[in-house]
């Protein structure tokens, strides 16, 4: 597969997605610098930022030690006072390291003190890539308890863009969660747009009406390819894409419900207590008198993720599986 | 990249001839410092009375640092104080009132009671609001100094942690990043010999200025009870930063002369230690050093301590009389608009 940009000129993948659309932030807005683990000169560990030094400079693409704890708390000094310091990890799991500047500097700032912190938090996260247990992680339940962060999880192409370039403009720290699986599968046609895409408001990503998948990121994808094997066999899904978790769009999720009074969450991370319980939560509260089945949920095991092949896929949710409940729920 | 530094606002002074030289700077080093004392004294009084939320937490022997400190650098840069450094936030202009204000959860405390106690801070000020981990203000610092260096400005950020906070792997990251990035940044160690129980032994097995050589800064060791010694090491570390020569650390030595805070009697202290160090009162060496050089009389070192524990007291009025928050808006801000 060519991963050069200029070969695939008429096609933009989900990766190239969040590299136009950081750059052109970088362009818009003096203020906003990226900074992280080998994202100068190296172009980053996924190539996120190839060609950013060339074209924006040391000081604007800045090489951190390997020090997520002391990058990151660097990066809420440097939004306090006034920048908007973007923010890779290079995994997502290495965000654990950072949890402290994180949760107790970053989120409770604003609260604290009336002074923003406009902080992106890139985020390379989940599995399917055979990287095993510390480097496959889905890390949003850690941060979705945290009142004052925000986290967004796109699922295609053009929203990999427009959630971005809204996460960089936004005043609050945002936890943006890219799909490595999805970085270099996902693709569309050139050009693509770069408009900001609202945090906080779901998409509809296929109409149905007999059962509600309601998923986001990679979810998202394996609920549409399942989604279109049903309706051979005449069961409408309707797929919701939450695009951020927090702020969540409950109300269009809860008006999908009610329309199809059936509801099935979708996730990679671990079942217990993932996002999907707040959202199976949410739904039970507001949909009780429409469902005509148990909320359901699909989730990975709570098991650690294995590396190899047929391990991983067996703790991850599976497409197979996906389709198998929907139509299960969709008959109940 | 940009390399013409843009001066921030506020003068710091460099007085030929030292700061003791300067005998406005003095009188005001020596006011805020014994302001510093005056207030905590009565705080501990307010805690003893069962005025306080919680805990007390003091500077006694800090102030030297403190005020040496913040009077060398701007009043643009970017101070991050921690709780044993009341003097740099009044020497700002934060008003006595306030900081007790934050001690007893009043409306009109810096956060209107959304924080509390020891965190509190000034934006309007330049001054950090440090919440309870450290040495979390550390690598914020390192933050303020990048920003500064990323505008082309001359600003330089001001960090203090205690010789405990050094443990912390925070602490390293942030020190080496500094030193790589040649951050504009002054990280203040106040070495006060104890880290809450835990003594100095546990603590370090080495000098902590002599561990700046190993991120490839300049470290020096200062007498924590010398208000001009403080005061000289921080202007030359500010000229370095200011002069893009990267950041400097300077241990302060000094001693917790208090509990950690005043619920805590500190009976693991040796006692001969506290009296050794009895002698060392920064307050009263600075006293003696201003009538020694001439810059205050004996009745007018006693005016200011007069005039500053009426502040004390007024400030204690004050604080106690302002309202209490409401909770209407509790779920407001949690997020910027």
């Amino acid at each position: 597969m060519p991963t050069n940009k200029e070969q695939v000129a008429e096609e933009v993948t989900y990766l190239d997605a969040i590299s136009q659309a950081l750059a052109a932030e970088m362009e818009r807005d003096e203020s906003v610098f990226l900074m992280g683990e080998d994202v100068g000169q190296f172009g980053g560990a996924f190539k996120i930022s190839k060609g950013f030094m060339e074209r924006f400079g040391a000081r604007r693409v800045v090489d951190t030690p390997i020090a997520e704890n002391g990058f990151t708390g660097m990066a809420a000094g440097a939004a306090i006072c006034g920048l908007r310091p973007v923010v890779e990890f290079q995994f997502a799991d290495f965000i654990s390291q950072a949890f402290d500047p994180i949760i107790n500097v970053m989120a409770r700032h604003h609260y604290r003190t009336g002074v923003p912190v406009p902080v992106t938090l890139r985020c390379p996260f989940g599995g399917r890539l055979r990287a095993g247990p510390t480097h496959s992680q889905s890390i949003e339940s850690y941060f979705a308890h945290v009142p004052g962060l925000k986290i967004v999880a796109p699922a295609t192409v053009e929203d990999a863009a427009g959630l971005l370039i809204s996460s960089i403009r936004d005043n609050n720290p945002v936890l943006f969660l890219e799909s490595k699986y999805l970085y270099r599968r996902l693709k569309v046609p050139a050009p693509l747009s770069l408009e900001p895409t609202p945090l906080g408001v779901a998409k509809v990503a296929r109409e149905g009406t007999d059962v509600t998948l309601v998923s986001y990121s990679v979810g998202v994808q394996q609920g549409l390819e399942a989604a279109e094997v049903l309706a051979r066999e005449g069961i409408s899904v309707e797929v919701i894409d939450c695009r951020t978790l927090v702020p969540l769009d409950i109300d269009t999720i809860v008006k999908s419900v009610k329309k199809t009074s059936r509801a099935v969450v979708l996730h990679e991370a671990a079942r217990r207590l993932g996002y999907g319980a707040e959202i199976a939560s949410e739904i039970g509260e507001a949909c009780f008198w429409f469902l005509d089945a148990p909320v359901t949920r699909i989730a990975a095991l709570n098991t650690p993720i294995p590396t190899s092949p047929p391990l991983e896929d067996a703790v991850l949710p599976q497409t197979e599986e996906v389709i198998e409940t929907l139509r299960k729920v969709a008959r109940s | 990249m940009a390399t013409t530094r843009k001066k921030t606002t506020g003068k710091s002074k460099s007085p030929a001839g030292g700061v003791t030289a300067d005998r406005e700077l003095c009188l005001k080093m020596f006011r805020t410092m014994a302001l510093q004392r005056a207030v905590e004294d009565r705080m501990v009084t307010m805690y003893r009375q069962g005025e306080m939320l919680g805990s007390v937490y003091t500077g006694h022997w800090h102030e030297a640092i403190a005020v040496g400190t913040a009077a060398a650098i701007r009043q643009g840069d970017f101070l991050c104080p921690l709780h044993r450094d009341v003097g740099a936030h009044l020497w700002r202009g934060m008003p006595p009132w306030q900081i007790m204000a934050s001690f007893l959860g009043k409306a009109t405390g810096p956060t209107g009671g959304r924080d509390g106690t020891l965190h509190y801070g000034r934006p309007d000020l330049n001054i950090y609001n440090p919440c309870s981990h450290v040495p979390d203000n550390v690598p914020v610092a390192t933050g303020g100094a990048f920003a500064f260096k990323y505008r082309g400005e001359d600003g330089l950020a001001l960090c203090y942690f205690g010789d405990g906070a050094t443990g912390n792997g925070g602490y390293h990251e942030a020190m080496n990043i500094a030193a790589v990035m040649s951050l504009p940044c002054i990280f203040i160690c106040e070495n006060n010999q104890f880290a809450y129980s835990t003594p100095l032994r546990l603590t370090t097995h080495a000098d902590f200025y002599k561990k700046a050589a190993g991120y490839g800064m300049p470290g020096v060791k200062v007498d924590g009870t010398d208000a001009v010694a403080v005061y000289e090491a921080t202007a030359e570390a500010a000229r370095r930063a200011r002069a893009g020569e990267g950041p400097t650390l300077i241990e302060c030595v000094t001693m917790r002369m208090h509990g950690h805070a005043e619920h805590d009697p500190a009976s693991y202290v040796p006692r001969e230690m506290l009296a050794e160090w009895a002698k060392r009162d920064p307050v009263e060496l600075f006293a003696a050093r201003l009538q020694k050089l001439g810059h205050a009389t004996e009745a007018e070192i006693a005016a200011i301590r007069e005039n500053v524990r009426q502040e004390a007291l007024a400030a204690r009025k004050k604080a106690l009389g302002d309202p209490m928050p409401v909770a209407t808006n509790i779920e407001e801000g949690v997020y910027a608009d």
